[in-house]
């Protein structure tokens, strides 16, 4: 009862995930799951955890916008990023860097 | 001994005159011998082919002759049905006969043209059947940017030579970087159509622009500068604890332009720049046909600018069909879980009947109950997920590529399909445990127990025990009293 508890589906760890991280996740649920050997509770907490992993993934790629920046050395020789447009992208002004 | 004179043009000049004249000139001239036989009036006479192969022979034993550098302008050109070209180098006062055979001349991106000026490579040799002495042609640059040309082929040498292009220092891109930093210019279209690259194949990364001068005096000291700052941005997130916000990889770009153009690709410390750069370095120049010496240098070389951006970033339409195909096993994988675990339940029931302790069937019933309801909930759950992602990404999708699209939804029906079966598989496990109980509680085994009955079963195979014959001495048994189950086993001195 304990873990039916424990994977709950809107996991707020999951929802943190990275693509590459929630991939990972969902394809070693994936094995382990296809390995068997868990009691049934355990296998249908790993297929909750594995749905969730994968709507993670999706949501992610269905959702992501290009980031685009550029990157500015400072006065003091510090190097930042700041976001444009990359139609709005400028020849770096001269700087101390 | 009277000897005429020789006429002027049969003057000797390629041996020493013989000591003896011989009178046989008929002889003589009708021979093909060599060397040659003596003739009348005591002159050596050749043949055509022996001059010619005595011209022959001194070109080709002059090295300078062999690999050269010739400067003109192109006269009238003539392309055989072969597809060589003949054609003459000009100057003011003389001109050179040229052949460029046809292999070469495929090759090279430059088209000879008359009255062009150009430099051409290749080696002097005769051409018997003609007595013609000719520049055989392998390559030609328009005048002018020969030198460039020069400088090029012994930087190239040069560096190669140091191992700086060696295949095994290039490194492999990483698979999906989350940061990709691009060097070229902000202004021009190639800076938008990497964006817009990025942007369709794999909108989850981040890229960052270094503006750099691509072009002109500036421009090699600007690209190395360039590299060097994403290599300090790179050291300073991993410093500041952020090390995932450093770039994974770097794309080094310029658009299409003349050789002069894209010269600064060609600077020994820009391509000693790429070499050193600590990220994997993708380089992008020009066209497809430009190849520079930071071409080189880079880890992959892409032929343009786009398919630079195209190299350093999976495609998310595959992605998103990788995580699909890993979704499905995941429900097949559930899908016989469920199957085996509602067999399960069926023949625990029928050895329960059998023994008929109605406590363990109510929670046994209680837990396969709440795990199939749960199994239930979760595939049904999974459906209006699967829904609600296929709605938002449809349309979106939809416009990229339909057919994969509907692929897809295809396979969403599947999922229906399978998420029905195992629903009435439960629907059945759970139709099953409630006969079971209800038939237990009527003859109410558990009540006997409780009197403290016990239940003998075999271990091996839990047949329960209704004749000593059936439990030899050595069997190992199960004994069941009312809270609990002991293991215990027949005295084998029997």
């Amino acid at each position: 009862m304990m873990r039916m508890m424990v994977a709950a589906k809107t996991d707020p760890a999951i929802d943190a995930l990275s693509f590459d991280d929630a991939l990972a996740e969902l394809q070693r649920t994936v094995a382990e799951l296809e390995a068997g050997g868990q009691p049934l509770e355990g296998a249908i907490a790993l297929y909750e955890r594995g749905v969730a992993l994968q709507a993670r993934c999706e949501k992610l790629l269905g959702d992501a916008e290009l980031r685009v920046q550029q990157l500015v050395a400072r006065a003091g020789g510090a190097i930042e990023t700041r976001d444009v447009r990359p139609e709005d992208a400028a020849d770096e002004p001269a700087s101390g860097g | 001994m009277t000897r005429e004179e020789p006429p002027d043009w049969a003057l000797p000049s390629w041996d020493a005159l013989p000591a003896e004249p011989r009178g046989d000139r008929a002889t003589a001239t009708g021979s093909t011998r060599t060397p040659a036989a003596l003739g009348a009036y005591g002159i050596r006479i050749l043949g055509v082919s022996e001059v010619t192969r005595t011209i022959r022979g001194a070109v080709r034993a002059d090295p300078r002759l062999a690999d050269l550098w010739v400067e003109g302008e192109i006269g009238r050109v003539t392309v055989s049905s072969a597809g060589h070209a003949y054609f003459a180098l000009k100057d003011e006062r003389n001109q050179l006969q040229c052949v460029w055979f046809r292999d070469d001349r495929l090759r090279s991106a430059f088209e000879a043209q008359a009255g062009l000026r150009v430099v051409a490579h290749g080696r002097i040799d005769l051409f018997e059947p003609q007595g013609a002495l000719q520049l055989y042609v392998d390559s030609i640059q328009p005048a002018g940017l020969g030198d460039l040309t020069l400088r090029f082929e012994a930087l190239k040498a040069r560096l190669a030579a140091e191992g700086l292009f060696d295949a095994a220092r290039k490194r492999p891109l990483p698979l999906r970087p989350a940061t990709i930093a691009v060097v070229t210019s902000p202004t021009g279209a190639v800076w938008k159509d990497i964006c817009h690259v990025l942007g369709r194949r794999w909108p989850l990364s981040r890229v960052v622009l270094v503006a750099a001068q691509v072009q002109g005096e500036g421009a090699p000291a600007s690209l190395v500068a360039a590299l060097r700052k994403i290599e300090r941005y790179a050291t300073d997130r991993a410093a500041t604890g952020r090390p995932e916000e450093a770039p994974a990889v770097t794309i080094l770009a310029r658009g299409g332009g003349s050789l002069e153009d894209l010269w600064a690709f060609n600077d020994e410390a820009v391509v000693r720049a790429v070499v050193a750069h600590t990220l994997p370095l993708v380089c992008g120049v020009g066209h497809e046909a430009d190849v520079t010496l930071a071409d080189f240098a880079a880890d992959v070389r892409a032929p343009t600018p786009s398919a630079a951006a195209e190299i350093v970033v999976p495609d998310r339409l595959e992605a998103l069909a990788g995580v699909r195909a890993l979704g499905r096993r995941l429900d097949a994988s559930a899908s016989s879980r469920v199957r085996s675990a509602s067999r399960e339940v069926a023949a625990e029931r029928r050895a329960l009947d059998r023994l008929g302790p109605g406590a363990q069937v109510v929670s046994a019933r209680e837990r396969v109950g709440l795990l199939l309801d749960r199994a239930t909930r979760a595939i049904n759950d999974r459906l209006v997920v699967e829904r609600q992602a296929s709605g938002r990404l449809g349309p979106r999708l939809d416009v990229i590529l339909p057919g994969r699209l509907a692929r897809d939804r295809s396979q969403l029906e599947r999922f229906d399909r399978v998420d029905a079966l195992v629903g009435r598989q439960v629907a059945r496990a759970r139709a099953t445990l409630d006969s079971a109980a209800a038939a237990l509680h009527v003859l109410g085994p558990q009540a006997t127990l409780e009197r403290g009955y016990a239940i003998v079963r075999r271990a091996a195979d839990d047949r329960i025990v209704r004749d000593p014959a059936e439990a030899p001495p050595g069997t190992r048994l199960s004994v069941r009293v009312a809270h609990g189950d002991i293991p215990a086993s027949v005295d084998p001195r029997g």
